[in-house]
């Protein structure tokens, strides 16, 4: 499997918590390396290092407390930078209330809310449909990511995007 | 992996410098027997055929390249024969048989060149019987006052004709190209009402729930698709076919492998059944209706059909073999409704009609290009295709073909096709052994390119062999089209053999050795059975 250059960002003040979700995303880390950051400026600054790498953020998992801004203000932050539109934003949190979710939902897009505790199938599934997302948007050849991602959907995509054909 | 000049990787670089010398190559070498057409024409030939090989550039990219550098290089509005003409002059009659004519016109080795037609000249021995400066006094019974003598032998137009640049740019509209673009938008409105699909689902029913009976109809029904649609996008919605499949089975399972390879492998061999099936059948057929052999869309299914259903079952056999069924039943789901909107409806209406129309070619007489702007036209009139769904076509595979098309009319132009073979003794070579060769180069070159250039690549070679005559009245040209066509679509061995495998390849469900394992034994299988069908079906069915 051959490392992309479509990165996961976790953002999450808790190392336990941190550790538990780089652990449960195992699977995807080979094709998908993972960076991880403890508050919202960590994060801004991971960000900018990989993006000046020409790197891409496919997914993003955010606790909503953390020290500083919190999570969903920093969704929307991120939001408005346009590199990071695409971006699939999840909030990983037991503590955002329903306004906060609100917030983030309509002005950061938020693609996905996961309550903490978490289920680790749940975390994968989520991911995994929201990088194939991601790379049906983004990127001009899937097949790469077929064999980590929802291969049927990947497939459906070439069948009707039309993209690949015969040589 | 990509890096470096350019973005560009190693053997990208070196394929890109390798072409841009191989186009001035000709130049470098003593080719006397090559006209400066034919240099030129070589020259480009070098270009897109390492460009091809080592793909600095996209492949349509070299197509598109080779018509343009036609265009400018060989055709009559060129700036290289814009103005040419060809010195001429007529012999000065002395006494008796003696001739004077410019010191020029005699060659080395005491020939003279006549022009006959335009494009055409023969040489001529004359005898010398004095030089003086400019002129040279001859003896020949073979000149009169009329002759026309070409006083500068090396001149870009002996034995040249440039044609016009319109011929090169028409390949982009030629009547093949036609019959595709009906094809892809036929193709591209059935994924669009996900006519494939439900086809998909209407003809796998039959073959009910047993293990060995899916594989079958699985590979019938991907057959048949691709026999009209592209390759590629069968293999593709077929993989959503066969993933909940695969997930009734244990992990551990061996028949997965089975049913991952049977997808590319129907995909591919069913390419072979039409003349739309796939881009390297296109060429083929391009190719020899230059040379005045037209194949009706009836006669390319009689022809290719037959050995594709022998394939199929081959392969069918091979793959449970290999990987024998472990499991009694499967549950075979396949959701869905016949989409019965109007537009969905005039579709049907509309393929059938043209399917129709295509397979009954020789009752009725059509061309089946002609046939082809049926769809085009009414696929559109109907508001069935609309205009965000034309810009989705795959026009580079169109524009690929053409640039195909255009290399093999220009190599036929300047005589480059003739030279090329002139080299090597293939009299000597039975019809036998032609065929395996040619299938065997065809199989192992597309093995690693696209199927479409190595079929490019080797049939204004077939065309020449039959045009200077000198496999005698053993060549049948039509046959060696078809082992062509037929091998360039049989090879699979690799994941970048052909798209329908690097599909199945990137499932992960396989793994490469065992697509190599497989696909080896089916392109070696797969010259027997070409050459069984050239020595026994086809000369009875071609004649």
């Amino acid at each position: 499997m051959e490392t992309s250059d479509i990165y996961i960002l976790c953002i999450e003040d808790e190392q336990e918590v941190l550790d538990a979700v780089v652990r449960d995303l195992e699977k995807l880390e080979e094709q998908f390396p993972v960076e991880t950051a403890t508050s919202a400026e960590e994060a801004r600054s991971v960000i900018e290092k990989l993006l000046e790498n020409g790197k891409k953020i496919g997914l993003i998992l955010c606790d909503h407390i953390l020290p500083g801004d919190n999570g969903v203000e920093l969704l929307i932050e991120l939001h408005k930078n346009e590199q990071l539109h695409a971006s699939k934003k999840v909030l990983l949190t037991g503590q955002a209330g329903l306004e906060d979710t609100v917030k983030a939902l309509n002005e950061a897009k938020l693609h996905h809310y996961i309550a903490k505790p978490w289920n680790k199938e749940d975390l994968m599934s989520v991911s995994v449909e929201l990088l194939t997302d991601y790379v049906i948007e983004q990127e001009d050849d899937v097949l790469p990511f077929m064999g980590t991602l929802d291969a049927a959907k990947l497939s459906e995509f070439i069948r009707s995007g039309r993209n690949v054909s015969d040589s | 992996m990509k890096s470096g000049f350019l973005g560009l990787t190693k053997t990208q670089l070196a394929g890109l410098v390798l072409g841009v010398f191989g186009l001035f190559l000709p130049f470098l070498l003593p080719l006397a027997s090559l006209s400066i057409a034919g240099h030129i024409g070589l020259g480009i030939f070098f270009m897109a055929a390492i460009f091809w090989m080592f793909e600095p550039i996209p492949i349509y990219a070299t197509s598109m390249l080779v018509i343009f550098l036609q265009v400018v290089l060989l055709s009559s509005q060129g700036p290289v024969y814009m103005d040419a003409e060809l010195p001429l002059s007529e012999p000065v009659a002395l006494e008796e048989g003696q001739w004077q004519i410019p010191s020029s016109a005699l060659k080395n080795d005491n020939t003279v060149l006549l022009a006959v037609e335009p494009g055409e000249t023969e040489s001529i021995s004359v005898y010398v019987v004095d030089r003086n400066g400019q002129h040279v006094i001859v003896e020949s019974t073979e000149l009169d006052a009329d002759t026309a003598i070409i006083t500068d032998t090396g001149h870009r137009l002996v034995n040249y004709q440039p044609n016009s640049y319109t011929e090169y740019l028409g390949t982009l509209a030629h009547p093949i190209i036609i019959l595709f673009l009906g094809g892809f938008m036929l193709a591209s409105a059935s994924v669009k009402y996900n006519l494939d699909k439900n086809l998909t689902r209407y003809l796998l029913g039959p073959f009910g729930s047993k293990p060995r009976y899916i594989v079958l109809g699985l590979m019938l029904v991907t057959a048949m698709l691709s026999a009209f649609m592209s390759n590629t996008a069968t293999a593709a919605m077929m993989v959503t076919v066969i993933l909940p499949i695969i997930a009734q089975l244990e992990p551990g399972d061996r028949f997965k492998f089975g049913l991952a390879l049977a997808i590319p492998i129907a995909a591919n061999v069913g390419g072979i059944a039409t003349p739309i099936g796939t881009p390297p059948n296109a060429i083929v057929i391009a190719a020899l209706s230059e040379y005045g052999i037209d194949i009706s869309f009836t006669d390319w299914i009689i022809v290719a059909a037959p050995l594709v259903v022998v394939m199929l079952v081959f392969a069918w056999w091979l793959l449970l073999a290999l990987f024998p069924p472990s499991i009694s039943r499967f549950n075979l789901k396949l959701e869905g409704k016949l989409n019965l909107s109007p537009k969905a409806v005039g579709l049907y209406a509309i393929f059938a009609a043209t399917v129709l129309l295509w397979v009954t070619e020789n009752q009725h007489g059509i061309p089946s290009s002609m046939v082809a702007f049926l769809p085009v036209a009414a696929l559109v009139t109907g508001r069935i295709l609309d205009k965000s769904d034309i810009r989705k076509l795959p026009w580079d595979v169109l524009w690929l073909m053409a640039g195909g098309i255009s290399l093999g009319i220009g190599m036929d132009k300047t005589g480059l096709a003739v030279w090329m073979i002139s080299g090597f003794d293939w009299g000597a070579m039975g019809y036998i052994t032609l065929i395996l060769t040619f299938s065997i180069v065809a199989i192992a070159m597309s093995n690693f390119l696209s199927n479409t250039v190595t079929a490019t690549l080797l049939m204004p070679l077939v065309i020449s062999m039959q045009a200077s005559g000198i496999m005698g009245d053993d060549f049948n040209l039509l046959i060696i089209g078809v082992v062509v066509a037929v091998a360039c679509s049989l090879a699979m061995a690799l994941p970048i053999s052909t798209p329908p495998n690097a599909i199945a390849m990137s499932t992960g469900i396989i793994r490469t050795k065992d697509m190599a394992k497989v696909g080896v034994i089916v392109g070696v299988v797969g010259v027997l059975i070409i050459l069984a069908y050239a020595v026994f079906y086809w000369p009875m069915v071609t004649n």
